[in-house]
């Protein structure tokens, strides 16, 4: 059996960089900032990663879905404040419609948005639009057409991260056609970085509390605490595995049910790892000098965009409710389940 | 702690469609009773038949009348029969658990003997390994067997053994010297032996299947003494890896979950059809965790602390998906409604606390976690 899996050597070179370059205080400073820190994003795009799982003839740097979800999942666990996914995602569907993938940072608008589209103009508005403000271009798709539109910011917003998230105008031109779901795709990235900071906060927590000493000894130790130890491991190994296990089955064929069920599994991990880190940390993980935060508001923020714990469940439900067959779909997915 | 993602091949996926044809053939519904998952009912004439159908001891050797399949072929065939609360009961543990060990530790002649009977669905095995004073502190225990002559002298009593009644073999724990973890073996007790007496404890849904025996002055030949004098303690623990990380610590209720997907009581109910949704959403995730836990005993790993993590969450979620239907249920369900699917309900939620106990405790698998993840 040998299942597809993400290039080993080039995950370990992305966490690498990343654990070099995202220190604490590269974090803090670009949500000082609101922006992120150039060097670094000029490294990545050096590097082509925002391109990866994009056919090197469309314009891309090549590799799977996989690859590029390894390095969001990477990305999520130094909490690197970029705008890796975004880029990525709005890279993806200009891909897919076949249109001139831009340099430097893109946009994406989210699939929520009211749009108006007449001949091949889409107009609109946006409301908290991730890493509008310094993107080059905003990407969206409406109507099965990718459309780009320069950005206008209306208002100047940032995220739970402190990372930019804004309001702007849309006006935009259609680039082509995409069969592309970006509500798929964005919720399989953002599944990616929440797993990825799901797992840096379960092996923060697990240092922490084996070196944190009360009573005499390290309070890792006492069983309530390990508790929490335990509850996080089980978060963030359940996580990491369904991303792999969504981005596989999207090698087979549209994955409606596996990225959707994904996204609802994670936010809720995420809403239970989040206590559990910050309880077992005590005071020092509610401040802004020490590092949890970065991730739990991190996990705060991805949470709720593309579909969250609830309106996921909701579709998840209705739909099986009307198929019928709980377990046939537990195993066979979006084989059965669109 | 990352889990390898992996998917069914081609023949996997054949062997599943295959298993369900037939169980819908062999069981059509509402001609059997529907078990709570591994706690299915005791039906040996069932458990000969799967046998007959190669779907027993698949992972046995085939010297030994075994079909020297994959755990991975184990789950396909295992999560088929779960979904549909098929009467397991009988081949139970022999299947899962006590097959395998006797195939690893056992002697020529036990795996002759037993292995294919196992394959068959002919025997019936029992655990024997709590006692009244040796619950989760296992290792304190103290029925004692003493050596005499070619064989041994076993005085004590086992307590909570499930299914102990109508087993034909119990795989029992006894202690044969004071080191508390080396002084630990394994016995195979046939059903009939002499000074052995078994009495049944009726458990919280008034079922039967709860036991304790008695053993005095019961003599075994060394012949039933499974692996090393002094041994029993880890082959115990590795038996638990069998124990843990598989679909049924997260299946005992699919048939109720699977009745309450297609009642009304979810049709046009917003509440319910999210919490159906979640369901199925952690159903799937659980269902890859338990599947990568398979292909790693494939590949001839030992994942102690993944099967104790998972099985430490996933039978949370088993009590929990059972508080989520009864909740949406509108009334106290019935024990002994005619609607089998309302009794079942009933039986699921005075049973649940049981699934983080059995197996071993939630706490006591929370330190192993622990544990494990600090030795990585
Ligand atoms: C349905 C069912 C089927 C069973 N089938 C079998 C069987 O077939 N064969 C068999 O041998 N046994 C069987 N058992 C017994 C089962 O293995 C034990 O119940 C289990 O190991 C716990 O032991 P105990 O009941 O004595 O609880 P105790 O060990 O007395 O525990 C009581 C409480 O204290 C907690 N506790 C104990 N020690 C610690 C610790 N160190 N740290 C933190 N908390 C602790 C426990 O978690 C529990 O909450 C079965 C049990 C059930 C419920």
């Amino acid at each position: 059996m040998s299942d597809v899996r993400a290039d080993r050597d080039l995950v370990a070179t992305v966490r690498e960089l990343f654990r070099e370059r995202c220190p604490h205080e590269v974090v803090t400073q670009a949500e000082a900032d609101g922006a992120a820190p150039e060097k670094l994003w000029a490294e990545v795009v050096g590097m082509g990663l925002h391109l990866v799982g994009i056919p090197e003839e469309a314009g891309g740097s090549g590799g799977t879905i996989l690859d590029a979800l390894a390095i969001l999942h990477a990305a999520g666990e130094q909490a690197a404040p970029l705008p890796l996914a975004e880029t990525m995602l709005a890279a993806m569907i200009l891909a897919d419609a076949g249109a001139q993938i831009p340099e430097g940072a893109l946009a994406v608008v989210p699939p929520t948005a009211e749009l108006r589209v007449e001949g091949d103009q889409v107009s609109g508005a946006a409301a908290r639009v991730p890493w509008a403000r310094g993107a080059e271009l905003l990407v969206g798709v409406v109507d099965g057409k990718a459309f780009t539109a320069p950005v206008e910011v209306t208002r100047e917003g940032v995220d739970m991260a402190g990372m930019p998230c804004d309001d702007v105008r849309i006006d935009g031109t259609v680039v082509g056609d995409t069969a592309a779901d970006l509500g798929l795709l964005g919720a399989l990235a953002r599944s990616a970085q929440l797993a990825g900071a799901l797992e840096a906060a379960s092996d923060l927590t697990r240092q922490y509390v084996g070196e944190r000493v009360q009573f005499g000894q390290p309070v890792g130790r006492f069983q309530a605490v390990q508790q929490h130890v335990v509850t996080l491991a089980q978060m963030a190994a359940m996580a990491s595995l369904s991303v792999d296990r969504a981005a596989l089955a999207t090698l087979r064929g549209p994955a409606p049910f596996e990225i959707k069920a994904t996204k609802q599994v994670i936010d809720k991990n995420a809403t239970v790892a989040a206590r559990a880190a910050h309880q077992a940390h005590g005071a020092i993980g509610m401040t802004q000098e020490y590092r949890l935060q970065q991730l739990t508001r991190r996990l705060y923020a991805w949470r709720g965009e593309y579909g969250d714990e609830k309106q996921l469940a909701l579709e998840l439900g209705t739909k099986i409710a009307a198929h019928g067959k709980l377990h046939e779909v537990i195993v066979a997915g979006s084989e059965i389940i669109k | 702690m990352r889990l390898e993602a992996t998917e069914l091949t081609d023949d996997e996926r054949a062997l599943q469609q295959e298993v369900r044809s037939w169980l819908r053939k062999r069981l059509p519904v509402g001609s059997y009773p529907l078990g709570l998952g591994m706690s299915g009912e005791i039906d040996p004439e069932f458990s000969r038949d799967l046998g007959a159908q190669g779907w027993l001891g698949m992972a046995l050797p085939t010297e030994y009348g075994g079909h020297g399949r994959t755990a991975v072929e184990r789950l396909i065939v295992v999560e088929e029969l779960l979904a549909v609360g098929a009467p397991v009961g009988f081949h139970w543990v022999g299947d899962r658990q006590s097959g395998p060990s006797i195939a690893k530790h056992g002697t020529e002649e036990q795996k002759r003997d037993l292995l294919p009977r196992i394959a068959r669905g002919e025997v019936s095995f029992a655990i024997g390994m709590s006692e009244p004073d040796s619950g989760s502190d296992l290792a304190s225990l103290r029925t004692r067997a003493v050596r005499e002559g070619d064989g041994w002298r076993v005085n004590g009593t086992k307590i909570w053994t499930s299914g102990a009644y109508e087993s034909t073999h119990i795989l029992a724990l006894f202690r044969t010297s004071e080191d508390k973890h080396t002084g630990l073996t394994q016995f195979i007790v046939p059903r009939e032996t002499e000074g052995m007496s078994i009495n049944k404890i009726p458990f919280i849904d008034g079922t039967r299947h709860f036991c304790e025996i008695s053993f005095e002055d019961m003599y075994l030949p060394d012949s039933l003494r499974m692996g090393e004098v002094g041994g029993g303690w880890g082959q115990n623990t590795a038996e638990l890896v069998l124990e843990r990380g598989g679909v049924d610590r997260w299946m005992s209720v699919m048939p109720i979950l699977e009745n309450w997907a297609t009642s009304r009581s979810v049709e046009g109910d917003a509440a319910a059809a999210a919490d159906l949704g979640a369901i199925a959403a952690r159903s799937w995730a659980f269902r890859g965790m338990s599947l990568s836990v398979a292909r790693m005993v494939d590949e001839g790993k030992s994942p102690v602390t993944e099967a104790a993590l998972i099985k430490e969450m996933a039978t949370r979620f088993e009590q929990e998906c059972t508080d989520i239907v009864a909740r949406h249920y509108g009334r106290t369900p019935d024990l002994h409604s005619d609607d089998p699917h309302e009794s079942l309900l009933a039986r699921a939620i005075l049973v649940s606390p049981s699934w983080s106990i059995r197996g071993g405790t939630n706490e006591i698998l929370r330190t192993v976690i622990s544990k494990g993840l600090n030795k990585r």
